[in-house]
């Protein structure tokens, strides 16, 4: 389980994330909605403890994180990744490897050579990747490097992984696949944090969606919420989404 | 006679100079690339210490002429310590003081603008500091560095010519000796010419 309590944090002093609280249970999956420039980017790298709180504490499993960190530790420790991942919106695939070198890399830190081929032949089919596998990522479109973005993160396994706006780099066709792929983590009790604008998804996916504007997390519930909001601005976010898809 | 007749004929004089060309090159380029490295990376981690004082100085030795710093360290310099140095280690110091600071301005930018995102997807992927260092920063910094890096230094290479005018005999010198006393300016001119395409041309092959 992955707890975060009270996180605050402030850039140029603009408060981005204002005493969040949340938790994500074991094989749920969270969807965090909101206006762009709500914090929620800042909050799922707050999250995948890539950018320190300015204060409060996050729980994950047996490891306590406190923030701010003490003065004299510049990273925290015990190191949560590969068991916590992250995919972010750019993509952040390593230029000078192929696409296949870029997921099986790092996925020899914690597999055989042989398990981990076996792990990749599985994800190239899943994600329909045969085709473009062995070119580097210059080669490839937007929606093929994300793909293997996705792969290169589930190889490793992680029991928590954070996707920020992950689809939106690909077309109808190919989001409607990757967000089918996320239906059959939640199955292998992968738990799932997502930044997205389908809410059609959320509403039939997720155990908890939470919205969250201006830093703070206005409303939070399951599908209900986006049924029937009781939060004005929820509703108005609502309205426009649906008017523009 | 043909160039090919003074190579021939003067192929001594021009290997002793050729020789006192690539000991020269051999300092700048090795101790220049090296120093210059480790300054850049010493500029990142103790940017006060190393950083400051090394971009002021890197700032300050773009605005002077490689001939002015040559004829400086030769003339001024010693009579004011009331030195003698051997010609030859003091264009080696300068050109070595050019390079060191080319490098370094070359590797720090790379380092200072290295994408952070890769260094995130190496986080979150689990990858040791070690692994991120020598398996992902390491092999892009080079890619990034390289072919600046050649040319800076087939620069160097042309400009140990400057040797020449505090009297290092090294190969452009060896030319002009050879010229005073057939004076065939065209013929061995082109000859120099020769050995340093022969030298250069696959160092920019190579950084292209």
């Amino acid at each position: 389980m992955l707890i975060a309590n009270n996180i605050s944090k402030t850039y140029e002093n603009e408060k981005i994330i204002d005493k969040v609280s949340l938790s994500i249970k074991a094989g749920e999956m969270t969807v965090l909605i909101g206006p762009s420039g709500g914090g929620k980017s800042t909050l799922l790298r707050i999250l995948s403890m890539l950018t320190p709180p300015d204060e409060g504490e996050i729980i994950l499993n047996d490891n306590k994180y406190k923030f701010p960190l003490p003065k004299n530790i510049n990273e925290i420790s015990p190191r949560p990744w590969p068991e916590l991942t992250a995919v972010f919106q750019q993509l952040f695939l390593w230029p000078h490897m192929t696409l296949r070198e870029n997921i099986i890399f790092p996925a020899l830190n914690i597999l055989n050579e042989e398990e981990a081929k076996k792990e990749l032949d599985e994800l190239i089919e899943l994600f329909d990747m045969a085709s473009f596998i062995d070119k580097y990522p210059n080669e490839t479109s937007g929606g093929q490097r994300q793909r293997a973005a996705i792969a290169r993160a589930l190889i490793l396994q992680p029991s928590y992984i954070m996707l920020d706006e992950v689809t939106s780099a690909l077309d109808i066709e190919q989001a409607a696949k990757v967000l089918d792929i996320l239906k059959k983590l939640k199955k292998k009790n992968i738990s799932i944090l997502l930044i997205t604008h389908h809410v059609n998804f959320a509403k039939d996916v997720a155990n908890q969606i939470i919205f969250l504007d201006k830093g703070k997390i206005i409303e939070s519930g399951g599908a209900e919420i986006l049924i029937e909001p009781k939060n004005k601005r929820l509703k108005q976010f609502l309205s426009i989404i649906e008017s523009t898809s | 006679m043909s160039v090919l007749d003074i190579i021939i004929d003067y192929h001594m004089a021009f290997l002793n100079g050729l020789l006192v060309t690539v000991q020269l090159c051999a300092i700048i380029w090795s101790v220049g690339i090296i120093i210059g490295t480790l300054t850049a990376i010493g500029s990142i981690k103790y940017h006060k210490i190393i950083g400051i004082p090394a971009r002021i100085f890197s700032f300050i030795l773009s605005g002077i002429p490689i001939l002015v710093f040559l004829y400086w360290l030769h003339y001024p310099a010693q009579s004011i310590f009331d030195l003698v140095i051997d010609p030859f280690y003091t264009a080696a110091l300068t050109l070595t003081i050019v390079n060191i600071f080319g490098v370094y301005d070359l590797v720090r930018e790379a380092l200072e603008n290295f994408p952070k995102q890769y260094l995130t997807a190496a986080k979150v992927t689990g990858l040791s500091k070690k692994q991120t260092i020598f398996k992902v920063q390491l092999p892009l910094i080079i890619r990034q560095v390289l072919p600046g890096l050649l040319l800076l230094q087939v620069i160097m290479l042309h400009t140990t010519l400057f040797a020449s005018l505090i009297s290092v005999e090294e190969i452009f010198r060896a030319a002009q000796r050879i010229n005073a006393h057939i004076y065939k300016p065209v013929e061995i001119y082109t000859a120099l010419g020769i050995f340093f395409l022969i030298i250069c041309l696959p160092i920019n092959g190579f950084a292209m």
